[in-house]
């Protein structure tokens, strides 16, 4: 069973359905989360027939090619691909490494695991530090993982043998709560409930440079693309931007409400930050001129430090999960890309947002209590999420076909497919689980 | 990325003002280059060895050892990329590194003491190099088997009748200087007796000679560019030269004419100079001074002086300008510290809340209208949200900023990153071992790290070893 969820659907058909009834009422958010969708068995040979000869189906599926590629999907679909288990307590934070091979995750019982981004397998437990570790980083060439822990200890540990490099970064005075790699991989900073940000120097693990940041624990740090800047956050409602080479503050943004900031991250190209608050809502900055662009709402986050993650998406899902147009395939590269947002959500959801217009792309149920951590890894269009309920999901996006009509028109049948229940996911995905 | 948010004042600022830092050493550093992205400096110690630093961090990125122990680097010169670094020393050795590993890429024994060796610009697996007493080489390890070498001349061009009577003093006519120009087509050469040549690198025949002066020419330094040429003679001054550009395939070796247009030296205290370089756009002029403690910054406009760096109790050698910052290196000829140079960045306070504004002067504050009027906060943020309606593109990176990074425009190419070592231990070298059993300055300095001054009780331990070896090399150029 757990082989028709892997996720490479070839030849099979993916169906909609608009499920008024039982999601549309346990989501309560209009027709936007009432959408699911499902492969089905019995449709088979037809739908390899649908994808395999290109004049098959109706005109509608023929002439839309050229113009679905220049409209941006209203819907993301991510289906569960692995649930991964082993953790004791709460996962702070997840996160996939540079290359895309491997799936980092910490937790509060004061292990870092490292999974097989892939199949899910437990590669390595690493194990030294003394108490909850909040937050991980990966270095730039993805051998070397980052931990903070409530120890007040930064360790540094080598993936491929699962030891710890034999001096920590010390100095801080309180719980280190957040963690970013430079570009480079040569310099690391930190955030801590001392409320200072340091830049540190990797090889010799010495603090280069403190700053006085804030007047409140650090919540989130993060580094830019070119590494020039780095970016703080903190519970006392500050945004910084910090010049990382003289360590000068450059510029202070705020929301004039000053709700509690716990998450900061630079846009891929550097030009804006993410910063997530305790009232319920992302926020996009331009922090040059100090300006919020957006503001996303719809998810509830008040109470924990949870993470919001920039992603990109096609029009298609990635070709080798399945597109099956030959034709799509070789201007896969020319499609356009457009940004979205993930966040957690604490009753439960990963919410995608659309990041020019704001609109919810998806809602992932599946966690149990708070998502705190989730990471969006582009090439595979895969996103893992933790949270309070002890799992690592990994999610992977699916075909999505332009319009319900398409659908049935495209392989001919008129059926409808029964939805995927979420709820139930352990029946159907590949669930690995540590302890076993 | 820092550029919007950065003082535009200090910007604007293109020379450096003080001293800022002074880097962790590691052994007497003699030589000094930086890599042409500017993030890296190669430094060559009096006792062999070769540390590669990071200059974000300060740090030593990489160790290098394969120079014969206790014999001076002479020279280094990196390739573009910044992964590979020509290393020379009077060992008679010039040894290309690759520093994705630390290892040799090429060992060559060029059978003379080397006091230059150069890459060429575009192609690193050929070198020109001046040798001790000998004819100047131009070598080409393509072939890791079989190096060729190829000698080129010393002697500057000379009508045939010039030539009659002057043997003698031809045999005692060396090289001490060689540089490629930036297109690679052309090296050009100093003497001991004060000629400049131009060498074609293809026939290797001398195309152009004039001579600047009877002393001894040290060294030559060409501009990014390629069209300036800066020459420091043991003559006490320093020329620049405006040369033809090299490249141009028309270009009749008869028509070159190589004409100084400044010269600058110190007439009361007729300084000599240790070591000269350009700034990053050739706009300025640096040299370090024998036995004085500062370095002189020429403007080349007017040709005045326009800034005296002041720097450490000591007299400093090599002296080197960041390839695009306002940021100068040099290297203390008793201690082999490094020492930099760069702008005091003051913390703006506007900068630490939205509302702080920077003013010159008292400014009357005027209320508005309806400052204080109460507004319903859900209708003013209802309004907000719908306003918020612009395309934002959060993928896209600036062109201008891709340059920047050297992934596009000129220089672009082969990224190259420099791995980063955790474990410093395997290219440690012995002073370094030394520094930590004498004493936990490294442990210490982690709790209170100062901002500006790294500690360094890494050079403690070789303090009292060869202060003069440096000295030596340098003077017997001169000579």
């Amino acid at each position: 069973m757990s082989r028709e969820f892997s996720p490479e659907p070839q030849g099979r058909s993916p169906k909609r359905k608009r499920s008024d009834d039982y999601d549309g009422a346990r989501y309560g958010d209009g027709p936007d989360a009432a959408l699911s969708y499902a492969y089905d068995d019995d449709l088979n040979s037809d739908a390899e027939n649908a994808f395999q000869t290109p004049d098959h189906g109706s005109d509608n599926e023929a002439a839309s090619p050229k113009r679905r590629r220049l409209e941006r999907p209203q819907k993301l679909n991510y289906v569960p691909h692995l649930t991964l288990r082993g953790h004791k307590r709460g996962i702070a934070a997840v996160k996939f490494s540079p290359d895309g091979k491997w799936i980092a995750s910490c937790s509060a019982d004061s292990t870092i695991k490292i999974w097989n981004a892939h199949t899910g397998q437990l590669s390595q437990t690493l194990e030294g530090h003394m108490a909850g570790i909040s937050t991980i980083a990966w270095s730039p060439d993805s051998k070397v993982v980052a931990s903070g822990s409530d120890d007040k200890l930064i360790r540094m540990w080598d993936i491929s043998t699962g030891k710890s490099f034999p001096i920590p970064l010390q100095g801080h005075h309180n719980y280190v709560y957040s963690l970013a790699f430079s570009p480079k991989g040569n310099m690391l900073v930190s955030g801590s409930y001392d409320e200072a940000v340091f830049l540190w120097d990797v090889r010799t693990a010495r603090v280069m440079r403190s700053l006085p940041a804030h007047s409140d624990p650090v919540s989130g740090v993060d580094f830019v693309r070119d590494g020039t800047l780095v970016a703080s956050c903190s519970s006392d409602g500050l945004i910084r931007i910090w010049d990382a080479s003289t360590g000068q503050c450059l510029k202070t943004v705020v929301h004039e409400t000053q709700p509690a900031v716990t998450s900061v991250r630079f846009s891929p190209n550097g030009k804006y930050v993410v910063a997530a608050t305790l009232d319920s809502c992302l926020r996009l900055w331009d922090y040059v001129e100090g300006r919020c662009l957006k503001t996303y709402q719809g998810h509830k986050n008040e109470k924990y430090s949870i993470n919001a993650c920039f992603g990109k998406y096609g029009v298609n899902p990635a070709t080798d999960s399945g597109t099956p147009k030959a034709d799509q395939d070789s201007e896969q590269d020319a499609d356009p890309t457009w940004a979205f947002l993930a966040c957690g959500s604490e009753d439960g959801e990963v919410v995608l947002w659309d990041v020019s217009s704001k609109e919810i792309l998806q809602r992932i149920p599946g966690h149990e209590g708070a998502v705190l951590g989730v990471d969006v890894e582009s090439k595979n269009q895969s996103i893992v999420t933790c949270g309070v309920d002890k799992t690592i999901r990994v999610w992977r996006r699916q075909t999505l076909p332009p319009s319900g009509d398409a659908v049935t028109n495209g392989n001919g049948n008129g059926e409808v497919a029964p939805p995927v229940r979420s709820e139930q996911p352990s029946d159907e995905e590949q669930v690995k689980d540590s302890d076993a | 990325m820092n550029l919007p948010l950065s003082d535009p004042v200090l910007l604007a600022q293109d020379i450096p003002e003080t001293l800022t830092a002074r880097l962790r050493s590691s052994g007497q550093a003699v030589c000094i280059r930086f890599s042409h992205r500017g993030d890296l400096l190669a430094s060559g110690t009096a006792k062999g060895t070769i540390a590669i630093f990071d200059l974000e961090t300060n740090g030593v990125a990489r160790k290098l050892k394969g120079h014969t122990s206790g014999r001076t680097v002479q020279s280094l010169s990196w390739e573009k990329s910044g992964r590979y670094l020509l290393s020379s020393s009077i060992d008679w050795k010039v040894i290309l590194w690759d520093l994705k590993d630390g290892s040799r890429v090429r060992t060559v024994n060029l059978g003379a003491p080397v006091y230059i060796a150069e890459l060429h610009p575009s192609n690193f697996n050929i070198c020109v190099a001046a040798l001790y007493e000998y004819r100047p080489v131009l070598a080409d390890f393509t072939d890791s088997k079989k190096v060729k070498q190829m000698a080129l001349p010393n002697l500057p061009k000379r009508a045939p009748h010039e030539i009659e009577g002057n043997e003698k003093a031809d045999a005692k006519h060396f090289t001490t200087v060689a540089a490629f120009t930036p297109t690679g087509s052309h090296i050009i050469t100093g003497t001991t007796k004060g000629w400049l040549n131009v060498i074609d690198s293809k026939t290797k025949e001398t195309v152009y000679s004039n001579r600047l002066c009877s002393k001894p020419i040290l060294l030559i330094r060409l501009s990014s560019s390629g069209r300036d040429l800066l020459v420091n003679a043991s003559d006490t001054i320093i020329r620049t030269i405006k040369l033809p550009d090299l490249s141009d395939p028309n270009l009749q070796p008869d028509s070159i004419r190589l004409e100084v247009e400044h010269k600058f030296q110190d007439v009361v205290n007729r300084l000599s100079w240790n070591h000269v370089a350009f700034s990053s756009n050739a706009d300025y002029v640096m040299a370090s001074t024998l036995m004085n403690h500062d370095i002189y910054i020429w403007e080349r406009g007017h040709g005045s002086l326009v800034k005296i760096l002041e720097g450490p109790k000591e007299e400093l050698g090599a002296v080197e300008w960041h390839p695009t910052r306002a940021f100068v290196a040099a290297t203390g000829v008793e201690s082999g510290r490094i020492y930099l140079w760069s702008i005091n960045t003051p913390q703006r306070w506007s900068a630490l809340a939205p509302d702080f504004v920077e003013v010159e002067e008292n400014v009357e504050y005027i209320e508005k209208e309806d400052e204080f009027d109460i507004h319903d906060t859900a209708e003013l943020t209802k309004r907000r949200l719908d306003q918020e309606d612009e395309d934002v593109d959060v993928l896209t990176v600036d062109e201008e900023q891709l340059e920047r990074e050297g992934r596009i425009g000129k220089g672009a190419g082969e990224e190259f990153r420099m791995p980063v070592l955790l474990d410093m231990g395997e290219s440690d070298s012995e002073d370094e071992i030394v520094a930590i059993g004498t004493g936990q300055f490294r442990r210490k300095s982690t709790a209170q790290a100062d901002e500006l001054e790294f500690v360094d009780g890494d050079d403690v331990a070789d303090s009292d070893i060869g202060t003069n070896g440096h000295a030596g090399t340098k003077r017997r150029r001169g000579e």
